[in-house]
């Protein structure tokens, strides 16, 4: 009997301290986010509100702590990465950055860590209307940088600055030089005839002229918000939807952008099967002269070269929409660097920003224009676009109103372009878009 | 300490606390975020704020209200006709598997072996596979000379790519319902076999008479795994087509994905995640009432 008996103690005593370790774990956890002492990489929501963050002075040395960095470019971590690292802890050398790789949706992955108030130190702003910022994000204006940086009303909100872009693009065609010269197409094209006669030369020599990516959607995101702008000559024209019930139509911006692509698949200019496209190889072949062209912005320039060839067989001209002569071409930010307002070491996360922006170098490694105004860029194929006295053009801060339609319609605008590309009667695409878009519009009532 | 309680409840004792470790993951990860996903289905919450306003049931009116939500539903036909196919192969495969056969472990294994693969991984090789210019099946066809088809957009051409797709679900899963087919013949008492032998049954008797009766219940449990999977299925159309040529393979919970994520429709998402687990029962339903028909149970 008593034998049993230790058995089954051993059992019960067994069991519970299981269950209490399964707690305790779990407690510790939590224990991680309280406890304030603790350099915790991640910010818990909840308690770091009230932690006091030490008080800014001067000398570099005085700011200290642990900040993470949430980013997409997980190319960039062990390499890029710990190179400025080490060149920042030179001037702060209290600070330790950590590099944290986003999964494959940073959009995604950064809301759902919103949602849970777990912000990283610093990290891009995701997909959220402006007035939540405040809600989320530490304002930047104490950085100084306000009257310098591009695109400063983007991200702001009731005039405090949130975000700050990480650089910025714009779009064009870029061509491998060598594809050009071997068709005979010596001089850039300046209308929309000679890009498609340039083109015709391209696939008479057995080159693809334009690489489009369709399959992949996000490469005809020039098409579809780029393209739409400059033909109808108005930077707030994707704004302009707010007013319209049948936005989408065959003579305005939209329908001649998505007409232009649509031209250029019937008569070839793709690839031979645009529904089964590779993107990393087609940079290779970009790179080899398989391919010619690339509609996209200029930060593809560096993949370009990365994907094995050199910098001068690159180049870059601004894809001429019509045949009057004259180009424009858009100036759009990139992602947005934010700190979160609840982070520990706040100042530590702002000169960790502010370092990124003026000394990092970044955006000449990842090929965008400065967020800077007036400095220049280093990419030579950069001031090549330039000479072609293209006049860049900045769009306007997405009206909060016409997302809402978009998301509430399920507008994606990439998708109709594919759609329209591959309908035999495209009409019939952008009749059924206007029409979700009236019936949106008019349930939210605008 | 222990004398005093009687036998019965030590034996309870001991099984509430095995039980309740088990129990208390299995609440906190599946029916928590289930009443959770009810609730949101009543709110327009957009995903990350903390506010998620009630709105009753305007998710579900927007749902049925919008036709062309279900119409992606015919995208999944393609996926329950492969499946099916799946299933008479798996048998096929597990009975032969189970015979007297040289090398029948290593051909198990062959066939089995996919399914440990990751999803996502499939899919990216099948992508290799399915390419219509550098892929390997095209290559494949042009080298024996099938040309004309040689030349297929696989992925590309509304009607044949939900197929494509459908066919790597099959090279996939094949193995797994395989395998259990296995474990149910191997369950069938030899004797049965040994008296329809003395009894002069020839092998394709003893297939319909014998085999495929004993199976019967592990064949439906096969049957609603496949039809839940081809409405649930959703990985495979996400990496390698994105949902289309222009959304001809969309699945209905990449719908699910972008209205959450994509529209920041996270109420109007849950709503559609309940409906489809509520189609899931009625055809589970459905199921379970035409195969029991005349049935011993």
């Amino acid at each position: 009997m008593s034998r049993k008996l230790f058995s089954l103690g051993f059992v019960i005593i067994l069991i519970f301290s299981l269950s209490l370790t399964g707690c305790g774990s779990s407690k510790g956890n939590n224990n991680a986010g309280t406890n304030s002492e603790k350099p915790a990489a991640n910010t818990n929501g909840d308690t770091a509100g009230n932690a006091t963050t030490e008080p800014a002075v001067d000398e570099s040395t005085a700011i200290s702590g642990e900040i993470t960095f949430l980013t997409n470019r997980t190319d960039m971590i062990g390499k890029e990465y710990d190179e400025y690292a080490k060149r920042f802890n030179e001037k702060y050398p209290n600070i330790k950055v950590e590099f944290e790789g986003s999964q494959t949706d940073y959009n995604q992955q950064a809301k759902v860590r919103m949602a849970s108030g777990e912000l990283p130190d610093v990290m891009f702003i995701p997909q959220i209307p402006n007035s939540d910022l405040p809600k989320y994000f530490a304002s930047l204006d104490d950085l100084g940088l306000t009257d310098q940086v591009t695109f400063k009303d983007f991200k702001s909100q009731d005039g405090q600055l949130y975000g700050i872009t990480t650089g910025n693009s714009t779009s064009g065609i870029v061509y491998n030089k060598k594809a050009f010269a071997d068709a005979g197409i010596t001089d850039i094209p300046k209308t929309w005839d000679e890009f498609l006669a340039a083109c015709e030369k391209l696939k008479a020599n057995g080159v693809i002229p334009l690489a489009s990516n369709f399959k992949d959607k996000w490469p005809l995101n020039t098409w579809a918000f780029d393209t739409p702008r400059l033909i109808a000559g108005d930077p707030n024209y994707p704004n302009e939807k707010l007013n319209q019930d049948a936005p989408f139509t065959m003579d305005t911006g939209y329908g001649k952008a998505f007409g232009l692509l649509k031209e250029l698949n019937q008569k070839g200019y793709l690839e031979k099967d645009i529904n089964s496209t590779n993107w990393e190889q087609s940079k290779k072949d970009i790179a080899s002269g398989k391919f010619a062209m690339y509609y996209l912005g200029n930060w593809v320039i560096n993949q370009i070269i990365g994907a094995g060839t050199t910098s001068d067989n690159v180049g870059f001209f601004p894809l001429p929409y019509d045949n009057s002569g004259t180009v424009t071409a858009t100036l759009s930010p990139d992602n947005f660097y934010a700190v979160a307002k609840d982070s520990k070491h706040i100042d530590a996360a702002k000169v960790f920003l502010k370092w990124m922006i003026e000394e990092s170098g970044y955006e000449d490694f990842a090929g965008f224009i400065s967020p800077l105004k007036g400095k220049e860029s280093k990419l030579t194929q950069l001031k090549e676009f330039q000479a072609t006295g293209v006049t860049l053009v900045e769009g306007t801060v997405d009206d909060p109103k016409v997302t809402e339609i978009s998301n509430k319609a399920q507008l994606d605008l990439p998708a109709v372009v594919q759609e329209f590309v591959l309908a035999k009667d495209p009409q019939t695409v952008l009749d059924k878009w206007n029409k979700s878009w009236a019936k949106a519009k008019k349930d939210l009532g605008y | 300490m222990f004398e005093s309680i009687s036998y019965h409840k030590q034996k309870t004792i001991i099984i509430v606390s095995f039980l309740l470790i088990p129990m208390i993951l299995l609440g906190l990860f599946t029916y928590y975020p289930a009443v959770k996903l009810i609730y949101y289905s009543f709110t327009n919450w957009d995903g990350y704020s903390p506010e998620k306003p009630w709105v009753g049931l305007s998710n579900y009116k927007e749902v049925f209200a919008n036709s062309d939500i279900f119409k992606v539903f015919q995208h999944n036909f393609a996926y329950l006709v492969m499946g099916i196919l799946q299933n008479i192969v798996a048998i096929y495969f597990a009975i032969i598997l189970s015979s007297k056969l040289r090398g029948k472990n290593g051909f198990r294994i062959i066939l089995f072996l996919p399914y440990i693969m990751n999803g996502v991984a499939v899919a990216f090789m099948f992508g290799f596979v399915f390419d219509t210019t550098n892929g390997s099946l095209n290559m494949l066809l042009n080298s024996i000379g099938l040309s004309s088809l040689g030349n297929t957009s696989w992925l590309g051409t509304e009607g044949l790519v939900n197929y494509s797709l459908a066919s790597t679900g099959f090279w996939r899963f094949m193995g797994y319902n395989m395998v259990i087919y296995i474990a149910s013949l191997q369950a069938i008492p030899r004797d049965i076999y040994e008296a329809a032998k003395i009894d002069g049954a020839n092998a394709m008797q003893t297939l319909w008479r014998i085999t495929l009766p004993n199976m019967k219940a592990v064949i439906q449990l096969n049957l609603f795994l496949t039809v839940t999977g081809a409405l649930e299925v959703f990985d495979l159309p996400f990496v390698l087509t994105k949902g289309g040529p222009a959304g001809a393979s969309q699945t209905y919970v990449m719908r699910v994905i972008e209205s959450a994520f994509a529209y920041n429709n996270y109420g109007l998402a849950s709503a559609m995640s309940i409906i489809l687990l509520l189609f899931v029962v009625i055809v589970l339903l459905l199921q379970q009432f035409v195969l029991s028909r005349g049935g011993d149970k």
